[in-house]
């Protein structure tokens, strides 16, 4: 039991800092199979791959824009509740953010046409978890503090509620074609199967505290507030039936929904690789645009309405004939009249988080001339072969994501270097809303048919990992074929 | 293969343990985290123009009313509440002198506090707070109060006229407390 307590603490922040989505290192890291699930168009050389199921492809990415672990519960005998007004309540503003993403891949195969060598195909099916939580500026305030005292006139905004999250499976079948020597485009299918789902971010409206009319305050609330969930319900009647067969029971409901069970949608992604000239490559990408349509298990629950309170008001000679009334019940039916809290099962559909990529690269550094296990045999003829030549490479990469609160840009910086056929590294330099000082470290050894890759993130603040805005890490284990064998 | 995994596996494991560590944390400190929000609003508002409290001539109350009042009483509040204030608000610009009672009741109808405010017949407006907790008197009157009950009565005649343009009395009353929620 005492362990408890700060699992769930580590737990939360572990989970709830993972952020972003951001794969920078794996993007057009081409050696490495999983590329193709950040650009469906980039350059693949392989013969064909296959990941070894559930290990090929393992993302955890950390992050939170505003406070860290350390911030907290650095042991540094400042009184917890100060380090919470003065680091959080002061600080903090309801554009920073606390979010998760981790992807873990079921299994990942690819492989080339053999009537069409320029066109390589893949398929799979990845889970994907995506939290993100905004941090509720006002409604922290307004809890914290309260309405009174300096708080009189104050209108909080309730629009300041914002969280989103899924689980979702995801089964996928891609086609990567080299159109020509110097373009490269790709293509996948997405079909999602949501596990859960619950998101509430179109909310509005304002709870303030004034001087009343007729009384000393008025308390008036303004709410348009919605949070709809599928999936949920559920999973929450398993948790509370607490029966011997709980674990059961929740392992057959997400295994029928992992298997297409539950709610369905459908997406796409879209790429391509572009050669400028021998030595530049410019690349772009753009990953789930698409949907589910939510119609089973769902409940939302809204406030909606507007109320004004002075408290229980008696004016004579009108109110006489209220006497042996029960005006404060009559108080509280008006309120909730006026600003109703209700539920429904009315089907929605979400959109998955858009994200999109781009970037440009240029090769240097000849190494001697060697086709050896290349693979470019697929790509033979015209400058292609040369590609594997340069034993250098360094450019820059955009990333967007959607956003509920809109779209968060990440710019990064990047140097890969080739060290024989072996081993591949790439550093990057990324400056995005967590972090200005986020280093990452990629390598990619591949053993004979044997890949093994891992990519990290953010590598100066594990330092001190309990005081990182961001850290991610991503590793897998792929075999690749470059010949006919 | 299985070479080359565990090869994996170890520069993994070699990469974390060798390059991550962390400050000691003490998540024990979440339980010294002190949420003490003041929660204001208003209570009970009373308005009588002249004319009504003239015509009731038979008694000098002219309003006595019994309210629930289970607000304090809630055991969320009740078990929350450290401090605060009731504040009370007079404007009178009737002609008549005037006496307003408010009692606290308990959910038996026994009487837990009083409050008793004379109001002159000159324009008068004047206010009172009354403190609660540490510095007042005790959170128990709070705790225990089920209903209030308001008297009002006119100490003057049932014939002046007010020279005010719509004479009336007024009373407002607002609480202010502090509550632990954490």
């Amino acid at each position: 039991m005492r362990l408890g307590k700060p699992l769930l603490y580590i737990t939360f922040f572990w989970v709830a800092s993972l952020c972003s989505q951001n794969k920078q290192l794996l993007y057009d890291f081409h050696e490495i199979p999983q590329s193709l699930m950040v650009n469906p168009g980039v350059k693949t050389m392989e013969n064909w791959h296959t990941g070894i199921p559930f290990i090929s492809g393992l993302a955890f990415q950390a992050g939170t824009s505003g406070v860290t672990v350390n911030d907290l519960f650095a042991n540094d005998g400042i009184d917890f509740t100060n380090k919470v007004q003065e680091r959080v309540l002061d600080a903090m503003t309801k554009g920073d953010d606390i979010s998760t993403t981790s992807q873990i891949e079921g299994f990942n195969v690819g492989f080339r046409g053999r009537n069409r060598p320029n066109d390589y195909y893949s398929f799979g099916i990845y889970g994907e978890t995506d939290i993100i939580v905004y941090w509720p500026e006002d409604l922290a305030i307004l809890a914290f503090e309260g309405n009174g005292g300096a708080n009189i006139g104050r209108s909080f905004d309730l629009g300041h509620l914002n969280v989103r999250g899924e689980m979702v499976n995801v089964f996928h079948f891609g086609v990567n074609r080299k159109v020509s020597n110097t373009l490269t485009v790709g293509a996948r299918a997405k079909l999602y199967s949501s596990i859960f789902e619950f998101k509430s971010t179109k909310n509005s409206g304002t709870f303030s505290t004034t001087e009343g009319l007729d009384n000393i305050y008025a308390n008036t609330i303004v709410a348009d507030m919605e949070l709809q969930t599928s999936g949920v319900e559920g999973i929450l009647d398993i948790l509370e039936e607490d029966t011997s067969t709980t674990q059961k029971d929740l392992a057959s409901l997400f295994a029928k929904r992992v298997l297409l069970g539950g709610n369905l949608g459908l997406g796409f992604d879209a790429g391509f690789t572009y050669k400028l000239n021998p030595q530049t490559t410019i690349t772009g990408s753009v990953l789930d645009v698409g949907f589910i349509y939510h119609s089973k298990d769902i409940k939302n629950y809204t406030l909606n309405g507007s109320a004004t309170n002075e408290g229980i008001e008696v004016v004579l000679p009108e109110d006489i004939i209220n006497l042996g009334l029960d005006l404060w019940q009559d108080l509280i039916d008006e309120i909730e009249e006026s600003v109703p809290f209700d539920d429904n099962d009315d089907g929605f559909i979400s959109l998955r988080p858009i994200k999109a990529y781009g970037s440009i690269r240029y090769d240097f550094g000849l190494r001697e001339a060697s086709n050896k296990d290349c693979g470019c045999g697929v790509n033979a003829g015209g400058s292609s072969q040369y590609e594997e030549m340069y034993r250098n490479s360094v450019g820059g990469q955009l990333y967007f994501i959607k956003r509920p609160r809109g779209i968060q840009a990440a710019l990064t910086g990047f140097y890969q270097k080739k060290l024989g056929r072996t081993l591949s590294l790439k550093t990057t330099y990324t400056v995005d809303k967590y972090s200005l000082s986020n280093i990452g470290l990629g390598l990619n050894l591949q053993a004979g048919p044997i890949n093994f890759y891992i990519l990290g993130d953010n590598l100066l603040s594990y330092q001190n990992i309990a005081d990182t805005h961001y850290a991610s890490l991503q590793f897998g284990f792929n075999i690749i074929s470059w010949n006919d064998n | 293969m299985k070479r080359l995994f565990f090869l994996g596996l170890l520069v993994l494991s070699v990469f974390l343990t060798t390059i991550s560590c962390s400050e000691e944390q003490d998540f024990g400190q979440f339980d010294d985290l002190s949420i003490t929000p003041t929660v204001a609003s208003s209570i009970f508002y009373l308005e009588s123009d002249e004319a009504f409290i003239n015509s009731v001539n038979t008694t000098n109350v002219f309003y006595s009313q019994v309210f629930n009042f289970d607000a304090f009483t809630e055991q969320f509040v009740a078990e929350r509440l450290l401090e605060g204030t009731i504040s009370y608000e007079f404007e009178n610009t009737t002609s008549k002198r005037l006496n307003i009672v408010i009692e606290f009741l308990d959910e038996g109808g026994n009487v837990l506090d009083v409050e008793t405010f004379d109001i002159d017949s000159l324009p008068t407006l004047f206010s009172r707070e009354v403190a609660y907790g540490s510095t007042g008197k005790s959170l128990d009157i709070l705790i225990n109060t089920s209903n209030l009950r308001v008297t009002a009565s006119n100490l003057s005649d049932t014939i002046s006229v007010s020279s005010s343009s719509e004479p009336k009395i007024t009373m407002g009353s607002a609480a202010e407390f502090l509550f632990r929620l954490k």
